[in-house]
């Protein structure tokens, strides 16, 4: 080998550099997958792990009662009578699965396919990209999915995919967040919670948890999304209304994430000593407020009260804990309602087109007796 | 016979290079001046406490930057560093702070090493070379965590964000620590003035006999480490593990700190004082912004505004050059 490269001296540099760089590299490789494996043979959390992720068994949803809007037909929308069993059924799932809502919602879709023994279920995730729901669910159509349960990533932009299905006369059903689409014609129905409904309990909660006065900072959630809309409408609707006592000194977002919320409520508690209750459009963002009173060296649940959105363990806990002071259920267990829908949908029978969920709620009389149902 | 007076005027280059070079520490001052008029209870004790604590995630981050930067590189995975030293941190902090502190600082340790392997041995460019790690890094420190946030109780743990010695913040005395490291590291070590010459020309470095690939490897570990430390004292602050969202788009924050603080995005120049002090003009900024409830938009614009002045002097700078 030496013999034959001498005579080349650039070439032989070359080799000598490119064996070098691989032998390098092999050594990281090794290197990062032996220190990987060293060190997740021996992970020591220190707590006992908690294993309610899904909140499989946990209450189901039931639906809103005297719901007496249009409806939807299988004759209606166009398309054949099939019997679930014999249905492949495809999940189209929005965002990335790192928060608890979205990975209840996933599990409770997938649990309820097995339950009720469809022929096939197929689920994909938009990762949060629009472009990527749209080929998703061009996916889920071409693999021959026979009715289709969407989680929508945004109101519009979802039109292909919906033609691509209507063309071929599949059921869509969707849940969470309503499309700006035409009921039993782009799509046979939405299934989800009232926003504007959740801001208006929450802002009950806080007024009777306050005796309707005081100074009220509220966490709003990312800009420019219809659920921040609908939830800081109907919270600041109800306080208008109901207690004019309250004033609402600060409407700042933290980004629905826990540590925008932290930094923020440090900020407005620094501003607005006055303080006296905060309502956070979700729980994440009222645990970073916990934390930011906590860390001004007040108690959260008494000094300053804490009001959210969501239903996660995590904030549940911490009512009963009685270090926060109420959540509005936000339920993320469509699966059962969504399948029930399906069935007498494609049993011929009348569906709602929109059909609102009656979402739960936690103070501190029911958090400990309910922590299960929290997701 | 009249006499000619010559009065000295600054020459106009000069006036702008002062505003180049000095420029964050006035618009600081301006800031500052603002709340004071403006600002009720902004020159509390408390509150500086609050900014100081609030900005030194991102000032960590920003000095990592500043040293990717005088290299002419530039480090987009340091919000991935972030999230998976967070993400290892509730896995091992039953072993105690300090263990489950080093073990996560050498997960975030190895994405800088990926960094580095690509960018000096394989030579990726590195804004594709670190943009590739953000977007893995992020993924892996979700698939750690098991795409779950984790709350962490450690009491010891949890004084590393929220505890003090005196009137000051643990958070804020380690960062203040790695400021005077990276200065140190920057103008007084050999591998300061390497990391800069390489900066200047990396050809020239290159002629010259440096060890190119040490410093670039080297500067890479430096960036993911330092946002590794970033990410374990943002864990603590939050007291949970949110490797989900936590150091999300601290990359832009970090660069525009650099960038404002003086640093020119073409390297051969590592400003550390600048880099403080443009962290800290962001973090005044956006205490303004929020404690007088701008709305997220005009909050967005305001800050766009202030990248826009920087590059502006960058771009002046290298005019006048």
């Amino acid at each position: 080998m030496q013999g034959r490269w001498t005579d080349n001296k650039e070439v032989g540099l070359a080799m000598h550099h490119s064996l070098r760089s691989r032998r390098s590299l092999v050594a990281l490789t090794a290197a990062v997958a032996l220190s990987g494996a060293a060190l997740a043979g021996c992970t020591n959390t220190g707590t006992p792990t908690s294993t309610n992720a899904g909140g499989g068994d946990a209450v189901q949803q039931t639906v809103k009662p005297d719901d007496n809007g249009p409806t939807c037909t299988l004759d209606q929308y166009g398309g054949t009578a099939i019997d679930l069993s014999d249905a492949v059924v495809g999940f189209s799932q929005s965002e990335k699965e790192d928060n608890p809502f979205r990975i209840a919602e996933t599990q409770s879709i997938e649990d309820e396919a097995a339950k009720q023994g469809v022929k096939k279920f197929i689920k994909t995730n938009a990762q949060s990209t629009l472009s990527k729901q749209v080929s998703d669910i061009q996916d889920l159509i071409a693999q021959g999915a026979d009715v289709l349960i969407v989680a929508p990533l945004n109101s519009d932009g979802l039109e292909p995919a919906l033609k691509a299905a209507r063309d071929k006369d599949i059921p869509v059903i969707t849940v969470d967040r309503k499309l700006n689409a035409t009921a039993c014609t782009d799509y046979v129905s939405f299934l989800g919670s009232d926003f504007i409904e959740q801001g208006k309990r929450a802002a009950d909660q806080l007024i009777a948890g306050t005796g309707g006065s005081g100074k009220v900072a509220i966490l709003l959630g990312a800009s420019g999304n219809g659920v921040t809309t609908d939830r800081t409408k109907g919270f600041v609707d109800e306080v208008q209304a109901q207690a004019p006592g309250i004033e609402i000194v600060a409407q700042q977002t933290g980004e629905f994430a826990r540590d925008k919320g932290q930094s923020v409520t440090e900020q407005l508690l620094q501003a607005n000593p006055g303080i006296t209750a905060i309502y956070a459009e979700n729980d994440e963002m009222g645990l970073g407020a916990q934390a930011a009173i906590i860390a001004a060296g007040k108690e959260p649940g008494t000094d300053i009260q804490i009001y959210s959105v969501d239903g996660t363990r995590n904030a549940v806990e911490q009512i009963a804990a009685g270090a926060y002071n109420g959540v509005i259920e936000s339920n993320p267990r469509f699966g059962p309602l969504a399948f029930a829908t399906l069935t007498s949908f494609l049993a011929g029978d009348a569906v709602g087109q929109d059909i609102v969920i009656e979402d739960g709620e936690y103070d501190p009389s029911n958090a400990a007796d309910l922590v299960d149902n929290a997701f | 016979m009249s006499q000619t007076l010559t009065v000295a005027l600054p020459r106009r280059a000069t006036v702008v290079g002062f505003f180049q070079r000095y420029g964050v520490y006035l618009a600081i001052v301006i800031v500052l001046v603002v709340n004071l008029a403006v600002t009720p209870n902004f020159f509390t004790l408390d509150n500086v406490r609050v900014q100081l604590v609030q900005v030194v995630p991102v000032l960590i981050v920003a000095l990592g930057m500043a040293l990717a930067i005088g290299t002419e590189g530039i480090d987009l995975s340091v919000g991935a560093s972030m999230a998976l030293a967070a993400a290892v941190i509730p896995l091992y902090i039953g072993y105690g702070v300090v263990p489950a502190a080093l073990i996560a600082l050498a997960c975030s340790l190895l994405i800088g090493l990926a960094n580095g392997v690509m960018i000096a041995v394989i030579g990726v460019q590195p804004i594709v070379a670190t943009l590739s790690l953000m977007v893995a890094g992020r993924g892996i420190a979700l698939l750690v965590a098991g795409e779950q946030l984790r709350s962490v109780t450690d009491p010891g743990f949890l004084a590393l964000g929220r505890g003090a010695i005196g009137p000051l913040p643990w958070s804020v005395l380690i960062a203040a620590v790695l400021v005077a490291i990276v200065a140190v590291l920057v103008s007084r070590t050999t591998f300061g003035k390497q990391l800069v010459a390489l900066g200047g020309s990396r050809r020239a470095a290159e002629l010259a006999g440096l060890p190119v690939r040490r410093i670039l490897l080297v500067t890479y570990l430096l960036s993911a480490a330092l946002a590794g430390v970033a990410g374990v004292i943002g864990t603590a602050r939050l007291g949970a593990s949110v490797p989900s969202t936590l150091g999300n788009l601290v990359e832009l924050s970090a660069i525009t700190a650099v960038v404002v603080g003086g640093t020119p995005l073409s390297g051969g120049q590592v400003r550390v004082i600048g880099t403080v002090a443009g962290a800290l003009l962001l973090q005044l900024i956006t205490a303004t912004l929020v404690k007088h409830d701008v709305s997220d938009a005009y909050s967005q614009i305001a800050q766009a505004v202030i990248i826009l002045l920087a590059v502006y002097i960058q771009r002046g700078r290298a005019v006048q050059r």
